[in-house]
């Protein structure tokens, strides 16, 4: 038995220690915004924060993640922005995190499947540097993490938009 | 309890019969429904109509109006990323009824039981008329037949605008003229439903005027972005069913292998864990996903297949092709452009460009490996849960492979990632092992491939060489060109698990199969430059590679990719076409205008030219130079006319000749679809796929030793990061006039290949004419 603080709750999960966290999530939590890419940490479609930092959770496995750690899948992006900004969360039941409200009126993803990871990283990225420049958005994507954030369908102007829009509206407050 | 009373009246050919419903309480839903009487040359849809599928001669199958004024429309394309069912599919429904694009809030799409026409997840826009389109606008005069009636208003004097309609100073909206009753209407479709091009509705309904259009235009948002983005949004991965196991398969250690003996199930660490063994198909299911991973890992490690080595392996690939390979079976094609005697000016031609082009096989590399969930019901009733192109096609080669019939097959459609093609021929790899699995062990299976098992069994876009001859006259202009496409069997649409479990599947791509799946190379690049006096085109095929070695009769399969066939064919032409500008001594740009006379090929051309701020002289630059640490730069274009659409790209590129790295520098596209239904939809595919066409120009190349693909992961077959993207310039040519709407997401994918390679002529004075131009291979013949 291992207990999990993910998106605010803790939740207790029967399952080896060895289990890849992504498995645990989408299995037993039915958090599906992390998707499987590679199981390699080669792609990103996996990525959750932990305590803030952008993880691949296919390869992190149940035992590498400590009891006091904090993690946030997609699903919980909305009620860490309400956090942050002392938002009631029933409020942030109705309201989207600015990178996903900019992802949709950037009209983002084509396929979208990469996107959980990219939105995973363009929250890790805001939430150190609220003002980036392209070359810094080019480097967190590309060379900040264990590998780059890949997206087949070719959709990375779509995102360095997308985390432009997402910074301004940030800016704004909400 | 109901009384009814039916009375027939023309629609445009098609009958509208009405049953009037006195119902004692409540509203009925009403649509409308089509019947088969006008099918048109004699064909009927109705023979491949089957018990789980709606009728596509009901017009409610297509497109429902309720009494709310809401309006639901079903296509049988899923979507596949480029959200054409989401939103220029309702824009079409919308312009056609005259209601507001809010005003259609459900969107049905590629289920077989609840989508009426079949065909795949391409060509969404159908050259300017998909069936939605017509199913739109024969509805339209049913309504307005049906208001005309009930208003006692002649019809030429009614009006639409909001679904309300008006005249003779009455008016009345389409959700109280189909309160409380049931219409049927029916129209002609023709085709069949389980193959690849799926149903087509016939007939010439009258289409709004383009002058009219109010919704058409406008960028509207693609709504599944929105649940998407959310994680609300329930993907093919997320299907979870009750008592379902999850399953690995354990595929052979060839593409020429048969099993030996399978491995064994450890039960001391995977007490859960099961083989499943058919003929060559060996899988792994267990309860828990991290178990079917574990235990298929020990069973694949103690597995014994026989040793294979039948293919000859990338390093001989194009020796191949060119000494080895059967091109004689096949029947040569030709090109429907051809004129005059090619053959004959070249022969007595003093100068001309002589050359041969390559391109490497590529994966359609979904950034998720493919998976199905399949459910076989003791009764043989099959449920597929699944991310594919062509559902009703697929439903057709499971009911083969377990010698049942489509009414006993249902595919339910779920988001998953893109895949450019793979599964248009019915099958992305692992639905019909989900369903071989499922029904050995009488419980639902959820089969997911892990990257390896994508990579290495997947199908791939062929490789392919071409022969190009020119011959440029005295005054610049080519005087005779001539190629020779040469190009393995591009659609193999067996689905690869029946294959190895030994079930009945289509047949392997063959001479005499039908034009799909038959080893014939069409000729399928649009000949855009008419002024040329003598052209011939010849397409040249032949089976896959390793195909008829491998006792499984599997080796290199091919499926067709993203712009297919014509990526290949283009590359070589227009890559030529800018060799030939530089032996002429001429711009690159003005020499494609100089050969070009249709109107809109001179205005992609110019635009794209203009955009681009093209410096109009000849390639190589003057002071191009091919050594030295220094990075040089270029620049090149490339023209296409694709599913109605003009294209133009010009990318400019920095070459460093020391190290061979071509770095992508600007990326300007210029495209004239017609009709723009939805101008930031379609940049954002044009976007997509200018990056895609980056990584197949620099990146991608299947690499393969004698026994099967050796890349496994995204190090060994990388794709495009970031940090590779140019600045890019998209530029959309609205061309309303033209009356149609072409297709906007193929093409962009394939236009960086030629242009990047003419770029490189520019930058350095040498033509490479191998895609990719990987640095080690740019560097070595830069060398030379």
């Amino acid at each position: 038995m291992t207990t999990l603080i993910v998106n605010g709750g803790r939740h207790e999960v029967q399952a080896p220690d060895d289990t890849p966290l992504l498995y645990v999530l989408r299995n037993d939590l039915q958090l599906i915004g992390p998707q499987f890419g590679c199981g390699l940490a080669q792609c990103g479609a996996c990525a959750v924060l932990i305590d803030g930092k952008e993880m691949r959770s296919c390869v992190t496995a149940l035992s590498d993640v400590a009891p006091n750690q904090e993690i946030t899948t997609l699903e919980g992006l909305p009620t860490r922005w309400a956090k942050q900004k002392h938002v009631s969360a029933e409020e942030a039941q109705n309201t989207l995190h600015p990178v996903q409200q900019a992802w949709i009126e950037e009209q983002t993803p084509q396929c979208g499947f990469c996107q959980n990871g990219m939105m995973i990283k363009a929250t890790e990225l805001l939430e150190s540097n609220p003002n980036p420049s392209v070359a810094q958005i080019k480097e967190a994507f590309t060379t900040s993490g264990v590998s780059p954030n890949l997206c087949r369908c070719g959709t990375y102007l779509a995102i360095i938009e997308a985390v432009q829009h997402a910074a301004t509206i940030m800016a704004k407050g909400r | 309890m109901a009384t009814m009373s039916e009375k027939p009246a023309n629609v445009f050919g098609p009958t509208l019969s009405r049953r009037q419903f006195i119902k004692a309480g409540g509203a009925l839903v009403v649509g409308f429904s089509f019947v088969g009487p006008g099918l048109l040359k004699g064909e009927t849809a109705k023979s491949n109509i089957t018990k789980n599928s709606l009728d596509p001669t009901i017009a409610s199958s297509w497109i429902e109006i309720h009494a709310d004024n809401t309006v639901l429309i079903r296509t049988g394309k899923s979507d596949f990323g480029q959200g054409s069912t989401f939103t220029a599919y309702r824009q079409i429904v919308a312009e056609e009824l005259s209601v507001p694009f809010e005003a259609i809030t459900t969107v049905i799409a590629g289920d077989t039981d609840r989508t009426p026409d079949g065909s795949g997840a391409f060509d969404f826009l159908g050259r300017g008329t998909p069936n939605i389109r017509k199913a739109a606008a024969y509805t339209y005069q049913a309504l307005l037949d049906l208001a005309a009636e009930k208003l006692g208003v002649p019809k030429d004097k009614l009006s639409v605008k909001d679904g309300i309609v008006s005249g003779g100073g009455k008016s009345i909206s389409y959700g109280d003229l189909v309160k409380d009753q049931q219409l049927k209407l029916t129209i002609p479709v023709s085709g069949d439903l389980t193959s690849i091009m799926g149903l087509t509705i016939e007939g010439n309904p009258p289409m709004k005027p383009v002058s009219e259009y109010s919704v058409i235009g406008k960028s509207f948002k693609n709504s599944v972005i929105a649940s998407k983005v959310a994680a609300k949004e329930t993907w093919a991965t997320d299907v979870r069913l009750s008592g379902m196991l999850h399953a690995r398969v354990v595929h052979p250690k060839t593409l020429g292998s048969t099993l030996v003996s399978a491995g064994q199930v450890d039960k001391t660490k995977f007490p859960n864990a099961q083989v499943i063994v058919k003929g060559n198909l060996v899988g792994v299911v267990a309860p828990t996903e991290w178990e079917a991973i574990q235990a298929a890992n020990q069973v694949a490690s103690t597995t014994k297949w026989t040793e294979w080595k039948g293919l000859p392996g990338n390093a001989k690939l194009y020796q191949h092709l060119r000494e080895e390979a059967d091109w004689k079976t096949a029947p040569v094609a030709k090109g429907r452009a051809d004129k005059g005697d090619a053959e004959a000016v070249l022969a007595s031609a003093h100068k001309k460009l002589s050359a041969t082009y390559q391109l490497s096989y590529m994966k359609h590399a979904p950034i998720g490996p493919t998976m199905a969930v399949a459910d076989v019901k003791p009764d043989g009733t099959v449920h597929i849960y699944a991310h594919n192109q062509n559902p009703q096609e697929l439903r057709g080669e499971i009911a083969m492979m377990l010698r049942s019939t489509p009414d006993h097959v249902i595919v339910h459609s779920y988001p998953g990632p893109g895949h450019y093609g793979r599964s248009n021929g019915g099958n992305a790899g692992a639905e019909d092992e989900a369903v071989i699995l499922s029904q050995a062990v009488g419980k639902p299976v959820r089969v997911q491939w892990m990257r390896a098992d994508d990579m290495q069994w997947s199908t791939q876009s062929p490789a392919a060489f071409s022969d190009i001859q020119i011959t440029v006259d005295e005054k610049g202009k080519i005087a005779a060109y001539r190629i020779d496409h040469y190009m393995p069997a591009m659609q193999d649409d067996r689905p690869i698990g029946a294959v190895l479990a030994g079930l009945p599947t289509m047949p392997a791509p063959d001479v005499h199969n039908d034009f799909i799946t038959s080893t014939a190379n069409n000729i399928s690049d649009p000949w855009v430059y008419a002024p040329v006096p003598h052209v011939m085109e010849r397409g040249h095929g032949t089976f896959q590679v390793g195909q008829k070695a491998s006792p499984l009769a599997v080796g290199l399969r091919d499926h067709s990719m993203r712009t297919p066939g014509q990526f290949q064919q283009n590359y070589p032409r227009e890559l030529a076409i800018s060799e030939a500008a530089a032996v002429a001594g001429v711009d690159a740009l003005q020499f494609r205008l100089d050969h070009a006379n249709e109107e809109r090929a001179i205005g992609v051309l110019k635009a794209v030219r203009d955009a681009s701020n093209w410096e109009t002289r000849p390639s190589p630059r003057p002071d191009a130079i091919s050594t030295g640490s220094t990075p040089v730069r270029g620049r090149g274009v490339s023209l296409m006319l694709r599913s109605g659409t003009y294209w133009a790209c010009v990318c400019q590129i920095a070459v460093t000749p020391s190290t061979g790295v071509i770095v992508v520098e600007k990326y300007t596209i210029a495209v004239d679809p017609g009709i723009v239904v939805n101008p930031t939809q379609l940049k954002r595919n044009v976007e997509g796929g200018a990056v895609m066409g980056i990584s197949h120009a620099l990146f991608e190349e299947v690499n393969f030793n004698e026994s099967g693909i050796t890349q496994n992961n995204w190090v060994s077959y990388p794709i495009p990061t970031m940090k590779h993207i140019p600045e890019i310039k998209v530029v959309l040519l609205n061309n309303p006039k033209v009356g149609a709407y072409g297709g906007g997401s193929e093409a962009a994918n394939a236009l960086a290949a030629p242009a990047i390679a003419a770029a490189l002529h520019d930058a350095t004075g040498r033509v490479l004419r191998r895609l990719p131009l990987k640095p080690a291979y740019v560097q070595t013949l830069l060398k030379t």
